[in-house]
């Protein structure tokens, strides 16, 4: 089934989108974050340092004094300070609020941790000062410090590389965290989709009724089941009655045959009277009309319920017609219905794909036809013509015909054998229905009209 | 040429059902047929093909003991003489599955005692030649054995396409021959293209055979269709 990949690629580009959607939004919201917790360039600690550091002035004393604001600055955010002079190393200035555990000398060493540091866990800054150096001390817990903020030169470096490799190695772990999931349930549906495929193809199937989708493929089994019972139960009703009618048309055949028999021998009886050799002649005509219906309605069955596959092959139309219109001219003792061959002496080969004997009955019933419908004789005219891809035989008579009601009833009405409603107007013969059922199952039409000859015409279209 | 002499032949008819039986008898005797066998089982028919040979078999493909088919591989087994079916069945296999066998020709139920009388006649005429080797046209005479017409006291020898031409017009003598059958005839499967050599091939004939070959009167032409041998005598 082609939309069960397309689903999955659906459900894991949704997937992809969604996740990288995540990422996204979560870096952006983490950089505004940051942003937002990040001090500006006026309330950075440094700055405030670098500030203090240039607004504390030495006086004329030999004393320091802090400019106003500044002062009210570091008051107002709980901050001290204090100046530890350059040689001494010993603080010469400070705050009031600086804490008492602040100690009154520093060395190097302790000046160096503080720059990058805490004092007794006070977060400090430093400033410079044309006397020392400024340090401010922080409320604790106010900042928090990276006292050794070194990395490999190599991290740094590769950063993008490693971020581009973490992503596609979290992207790669989603997609198989995804797929294993999903296996399992692609599983279940695979047989089910491929039975729903199967049944309306009206084959039989069986899915395993095991993992996640049971139910459904239960379902689908029972649909199955359902399903066939009715094929085989119309199969079976279709098949009784073809064989029923086979079966009558055949048990009809043997006694047909003793009343043929004796009849005809009784209508040429030299002991029988002239009138008792007239009714033996419409036993032996009738009989032969009992006889061309049985084989009609046998092989209508069989055309009508596919029982009868058409054996199809090249063959040359003008030899099979030929040969049948010569088959009638043989047994057409008494000369009553002549015949004319009105085919174009240069056409001797029409092929087209055919089953032969099919097509050599349904010109038989046509000229059949025409010998039935007009008993007191006439002339039938049979022609061959090829067409563009296409071969047209026509077998027409100059006898009684038919009215414009009754062609258009024939060439559009559907025969009462093949009827589904209640049609008492349709009793016809069976021979043009074999006919139709014969040249449709080659892909063909069948014509129905009026003969230029005055009688009845049927042309027949099989495609070559 | 006459056909009395084919009325002599031996004739085994099997059929399950006595009044078909009679019925077929009594058509066959009515045209002069006087020597015919009857059977109702496989089982009486080879006992009956035993004790007197017959020169043609017609089977019923249904018996009461096994198919038509069995017991006509068994009759050929014993003798070599032509098999005509009666079949109730129209079914194309059969009809193939019989002449598959050697079946020599069939006829489904119901039929025309006249039919009948035709294919016997039809099949003993191409199965047995008679004594009399010459066929009788109208101005002269056919010699199948010799291939050779006799025309005013004249032996013409015929080609051996002139002879497959005609003999496939005198099996159906006084019928018509479609112009397909008889290029196949002579020249086998797929006779495409062969019209105009048959064309000149009868012309030949004619004039082996005919008084006038412009005006045949024994090999005629239907037009479009075929050709017609009339046989004198027949």
């Amino acid at each position: 089934m082609k939309s069960v990949p397309k689903l999955i690629r659906r459900f894991v580009g949704i997937l992809l989108l969604s996740s990288i959607l995540i990422v996204i939004i979560n870096v952006i919201a983490f950089v505004a974050l940051m942003a937002s917790k990040i001090p500006d360039e006026n309330t950075s600690p440094y700055s405030i340092a670098k500030e203090t550091g240039t607004a504390l002035k030495a006086t004329d004393s030999g004393n320091y004094m802090l400019s106003e604001d500044i002062s009210a600055r570091l008051a107002e955010n709980d901050i001290w300070a204090i100046l530890i002079e350059d040689d001494s190393r010993k603080v010469v200035w400070k705050t009031e609020n600086v804490p008492a555990t602040i100690p009154n000398d520093y060395t190097l060493s302790d000046i160096a941790n503080l720059s990058v540091g805490y004092l007794d866990s006070y977060p400090t800054y430093t400033g410079k000062h044309e006397n020392g150096i400024v340090v401010l001390g922080f409320p604790q817990k106010s900042f928090w410090k990276h006292i050794q903020p070194s990395w490999d030169y190599s991290l740094i470096a590769d950063l993008p590389k490693t971020v581009l490799t973490v992503l596609f190695i979290n992207v790669a772990l989603i997609l198989a965290i995804y797929v294993i999931a999903n296996i399992k349930l692609l599983k279940s549906i695979k047989p089910i989709t491929k039975g729903i495929q199967d049944l309306s193809a009206g084959a039989c199937v069986h899915v395993s009724e095991k993992g996640l989708l049971s139910e459904i493929s239960a379902n689908i089994n029972c649909t199955s089941d359902i399903l066939q019972k009715q094929q085989e139960q119309l199969r079976k009703k279709e098949t009784a009655r073809a064989n029923w009618i086979a079966g009558v048309s055949h048990d009809i055949r043997t006694p047909l045959s003793m009343v043929m028999g004796y009849a005809e021998q009784l209508e040429n009886s030299p002991n029988l009277s002239g009138t008792e050799r007239q009714k033996a002649f419409v036993i032996v005509k009738q009989s032969k009309r009992m006889k061309n219906l049985i084989s009609n309605l046998n092989l209508a069955s069989k055309l009508e319920y596919d029982m009868q596959p058409l054996v199809k092959k090249q063959e040359n139309a003008v030899a099979i017609v030929r040969q049948v219109v010569v088959d009638f001219m043989n047994m057409d003792i008494d000369d009553r219905f002549p015949m004319k061959w009105n085919t174009d002496e240069k056409l001797t080969v029409c092929n087209i794909s055919v089953d032969k004997n099919l097509l050599k009955r349904a010109i038989s019933n046509l000229i059949q036809n025409s010998i039935s419908h007009n008993e007191n004789g006439c002339t039938i005219y049979v022609s061959v013509v090829a067409d563009n891809n296409k071969c047209i035989i026509c077998v027409e008579d100059n006898g009684i015909g038919a009215s414009d009601e009754q062609i258009k009833k024939l060439n559009h009405a559907p025969h009462y054998m093949v009827c589904d409603t209640n049609t008492t107007e349709q009793r016809h013969g069976l021979g043009l229905l074999i006919v139709k059922q014969i040249v449709n199952g080659h892909g063909g039409t069948v014509t129905i009209d009026h003969s230029k000859y005055g009688g009845f015409k049927v042309a027949l279209m099989i495609p070559q | 040429m006459s056909n009395d002499y084919l009325l002599d032949k031996h004739i085994l008819l099997v059929d399950d059902e006595q009044e078909l039986l009679d019925m077929v008898h009594s058509i066959l005797d009515e045209y002069g047929f006087h020597h015919i066998n009857t059977a109702k089982s496989i089982e009486e028919a080879i006992v009956q093909a035993k004790k007197s040979p017959p020169e043609l078999a017609i089977l019923d493909v249904m018996l009461s003991d096994g198919s038509g088919f069995d017991l006509m591989e068994q009759l050929k087994m014993n003798g070599d003489y032509p098999i005509l079916f009666l079949t109730a069945r129209g079914e194309d296999d059969d009809k193939f599955r019989g002449f598959g066998l050697g079946a020599d020709d069939y006829i489904v139920k119901p039929f025309l005692p006249k039919e009948l009388v035709f294919r016997v006649m039809a099949i003993l005429r191409r199965s047995y030649k008679g004594d009399n080797p010459l066929v009788q046209l109208k101005y002269s005479q056919i010699d199948f054995s010799r291939a050779e017409v006799i025309k005013n006291n004249e032996h013409i020898p015929l080609t051996a396409k002139e002879h497959d031409l005609l003999s496939a017009l005198y099996r159906n003598a006084g019928r018509i021959v479609t112009i397909d059958a008889l290029c196949e005839a002579a020249w086998g499967n797929n006779p495409f293209g062969y019209e105009n050599s048959l064309m000149a091939h009868i012309r030949r004939i004619r004039e082996k055979i005919e008084k006038n070959p412009s005006q045949p009167i024994s090999l005629v032409t239907i037009k479009g269709l075929g050709y017609k041998l009339n046989v004198e005598g027949k």
